[in-house]
């Protein structure tokens, strides 16, 4: 069954994309990344002098701060938090400037699914509006094993309560390999 | 890695424990050359394995899982909720991953380690997403009681493969928990009936006499791996982890099949063969836990 | 999914159907009842202690009286955290903590800030603290099941961990509690017979020394019981050294081997 979805795309078409970069004025760089109505904006602050405890300060340190919509942080922000950290730390050149930290503020929004593939998106086009200098792009895609066994991409909310497993890939956009990452639920 | 490269001429006048906090990524992979880790385990080779059912005695079902000395304490206590009105027959389980201070020099009291949540996190969607267990089976009485399995797992060592060694021990304690037999009573509340009249006199009819054990279909187990340049180090160790920052956990059921592959970030790219490779060694360790796990659970049915 | 978005539902542990119908827990008249793990009033529970418990603690301790079963790590000597006025002598950090499962109703695995102030109390006077100037040594314990006398296992497993992380000390610290029941006394009280209590006292100890590095007393006493409780603590905990000392000499033994 090569359904239609609900909202009308074919099962490899995405959302809309829009990015708007320097956004905000205190912020050193910043951006907002909107696929659909899921709607990520992303702040860069540094690269401040001095690194936190308990990490290395012959290398630079990534901080993310991730911001929910309403309410407290919790265990599934936490996760993102640390996700979006190690993808970053994989995409700068950390040598570059040793004992120092820069911090990424993620406020979401607007959560129409695909939201950590959407902060990943806007936080590397932040850090690009900021002149960290960087190793290559990263770029981020959602995709979903529905019922059937078809493949969606960057699905919505509603889509993605539906669906059996998930893999959020991100990929680099220099060198051709793959470096799928994030939690895929594979059944069957 | 901004570190001159002189260490090359010094270590053969410097001690090796010097030598090894000094620069740890040469000490590294001077051994990883030679195909051997600083432990003498080979690459692909996983820690030491075990595993103890019933350690908690007030737990209603518990388990402590070593690997290596990374050390985890799973305890089950189960109580009693009212099912939500969408799936009026099934229970619940609530899954915690605490450090506390006592495992890792780098925890301190009041400051919860980073990583607890995201384990956490890591943990319920796993166990929910292998199908291991039948929520249905913790129903008790339709629309108005369900059992509310709280699991929560202490790391009492940390080094290294965390949660390898809490999902081991979540899994070992749910396959050693023992429902307590209950009853509804007047009020509509849920009541234990205590061991020893169980039989002699039933003025008061259990409502899950069947229902002492869960039955767990496909088991979940997993493997970390570190990935560095092109090696592939199995169960890394806390300083391993430490040193070289790419991780992969891969997560099979005990049918091999795929439940969910997790490598977050890190500054190694995973090619499509790095992939394969850590899932193969996978499917070798995921046997290996299922012997252990069969063997601790017989090795109870004895005694 | 598991995972219950939002708030949890409210549970509650199932209560047995009809109240233990358990004789009254003793009468002043009745001396001979017995205490419900059979054990007599002066008779302690069988102590079970294992150095080298956490590997990536500086030094660990396990220690099991029956139910109680109680984790202690030392880390350090180390950099103080809080950044304090130079100090000559070390610093002694503190902290107990319970399990969510450590007693029958499920918890919510707090700290103990009580338990750690006197913890700290207990060891502080046979740490020698001047050996470590400037620095921290911290001292963590995780009660992992409760069943009474959990501050003298902690406190007698925390002198233990020290003692396997090299920390100096002038003696090990035993600690034995006494609880007051009606005319009798009783030594190392479990949770039951805690909950029953008109008293209770606790002594820490070094016993090569003589000397008390704690007392706490609460509840009613006489004077009389008081001298007595007294001589029972200081005479549990000199055999309670031995049973410390025995599980150091088998560990310095076995790692020379």
């Amino acid at each position: 069954m090569e359904s239609e979805r609900d909202d009308g795309r074919s099962p490899s078409q995405l959302r809309p994309l829009s990015c708007a970069r320097n956004v905000l004025h205190r912020s050193h760089g910043s951006a907002s990344w909107s696929q659909g109505d899921t709607k990520v904006l992303a702040a860069v602050y540094g690269p401040k002098a001095g690194t936190k405890k308990n990490e290395n300060p012959e290398k630079a340190c990534i901080e993310v701060i991730w911001k929910p919509k309403t309410g407290q942080i919790g265990k599934q922000e936490k996760e993102f938090e640390m996700i979006l950290k190690r993808t970053l730390q994989s995409i700068c050149i950390l040598t570059l400037n040793p004992n120092t930290t820069t911090s990424i503020i993620i406020q979401v929004v607007n959560d129409d699914g695909a939201l950590l593939v959407c902060a990943i998106n806007a936080a590397c086009a932040a850090l690009i509006d900021a002149g960290i200098p960087l190793k290559h792009l990263a770029v981020a895609i959602c995709c979903c094993l529905a019922e059937g066994g078809y493949v969606i991409l960057d699905p919505t909310k509603l889509e993605e309560q539906k669906m059996r497993g998930f893999a959020y890939l991100v990929f680099p956009n220099s060198i051709v390999s793959v470096l799928p990452k994030g939690s895929s639920h594979v059944e069957g | 890695m901004g570190l001159p490269d002189a260490s090359g001429d010094l270590s053969s006048e410097m001690e090796v424990d010097a030598f090894r906090r000094l620069f740890p990524l040469r000490y590294f992979e001077r051994h990883l050359s030679e195909s051997i880790r600083p432990d003498a385990r080979p690459l692909g080779r996983a820690r030491d394995t075990t595993l103890a059912l019933g350690a908690v005695a007030s737990a209603h079902g518990s388990a402590l899982a070593k690997i290596g000395s990374t050390t985890m304490l799973a305890a089950i206590k189960m109580e009693v909720m009212t099912p939500s009105t969408e799936s009026p027959d099934e229970g619940s389980i609530a899954i915690d991953f605490h450090m506390p201070p006592i495992c890792s020099p780098i925890v301190r009291p009041g400051r919860p380690a980073e990583a607890a949540p995201v384990i956490s996190k890591q943990l319920s969607d796993t166990i929910s997403s292998s199908g291991m267990i039948n929520l249905k089976e913790l129903s008790l009485v339709s629309g108005k009681a369900a059992w509310m399995a709280y699991l929560d797992i202490y790391c009492l060592d940390a080094d290294g493969a965390l949660f390898d060694a809490a999902l081991l021990s979540a899994v070992a304690a749910f396959s050693h928990l023992q429902i307590p037999i209950v009853s509804l009573n007047d009020d509509g509340k849920i009541e234990l009936i205590s061991e020893e009249d169980d039989g002699a006199k039933l003025e008061v009819e259990p409502v899950n006499k069947e229902k002492r054990k869960l039955t767990l279909s496909s088991i979940p187990f997993s493997l970390t791996c570190i990935l560095h340049k092109n090696y592939i180090l199995a169960d890394p160790t806390a300083e391993e982890e430490s040193i070289m920052e790419t991780a992969v956990t891969v997560v099979l059921d005990s049918s091999s099949r795929l439940v969910s592959f997790y490598k977050p970030g890190g500054p190694v790219l995973a090619h499509t063969s790095a992939v394969q490779d850590c899932v193969a060694l996978t499917r070798q360790r995921v046997k290996e836990l299922q012997n252990i796990l069969d063997e601790t659970l017989s090795g109870m049915e004895i005694d | 999914m598991a995972a219950q978005g939002g708030a949890a539902p409210s549970t509650y542990t199932p209560t047995p159907t009809k109240k233990t119908q358990r004789s009254p827990f003793f009468s002043d008249s009745d001396v001979d009842w017995l205490r419900p793990d059979g054990r007599g009033f002066h008779q302690c529970r069988p102590a079970f202690f294992r150095t080298g418990a956490v590997n990536s603690a500086a030094g660990s301790a396990y220690a099991e009286f029956g139910n109680t079963k109680v984790i202690v790590s030392v880390f350090g000597p180390r950099e103080s955290k809080k950044a304090m006025v130079y100090s000559d002598v070390g610093r002694l950090n503190c902290n107990v903590s319970y399990t969510t499962f450590a007693n029958p109703a499920r918890g919510l695995g707090s700290d103990n800030k009580e338990f750690s102030s006197m913890l700290h109390k207990a060891l502080e006077g046979a740490i020698m603290l001047e050996t470590f100037p400037k620095t921290t040594v911290d001292v963590f314990a995780l009660v992992l099941e409760s069943g009474g006398s959990d501050l003298p296992v902690v406190i007698s497993c925390a002198s233990l961990a020290l003692a396997d992380a090299g920390i100096m000390m002038y003696d090990l610290v035993a600690g034995v509690s006494v609880s007051c029941l009606g005319r009798n006394l009783i030594i190392d009280p479990i949770l039951e017979e805690e909950s029953f209590q008109d008293g209770s006292m606790m002594i820490t100890c070094m016993p090569s020394r003589y000397e008390v590095t704690q007392l706490t007393i609460t509840g009613e006493w006489s004077t009389a019981k008081l001298n007595e409780a007294m001589q029972l603590c200081l005479d549990a905990c000199s055999k309670l050294d031995k049973i410390m000392r025995a599980c150091l000499e088998e560990a310095a033994s076995a790692s020379q081997d």
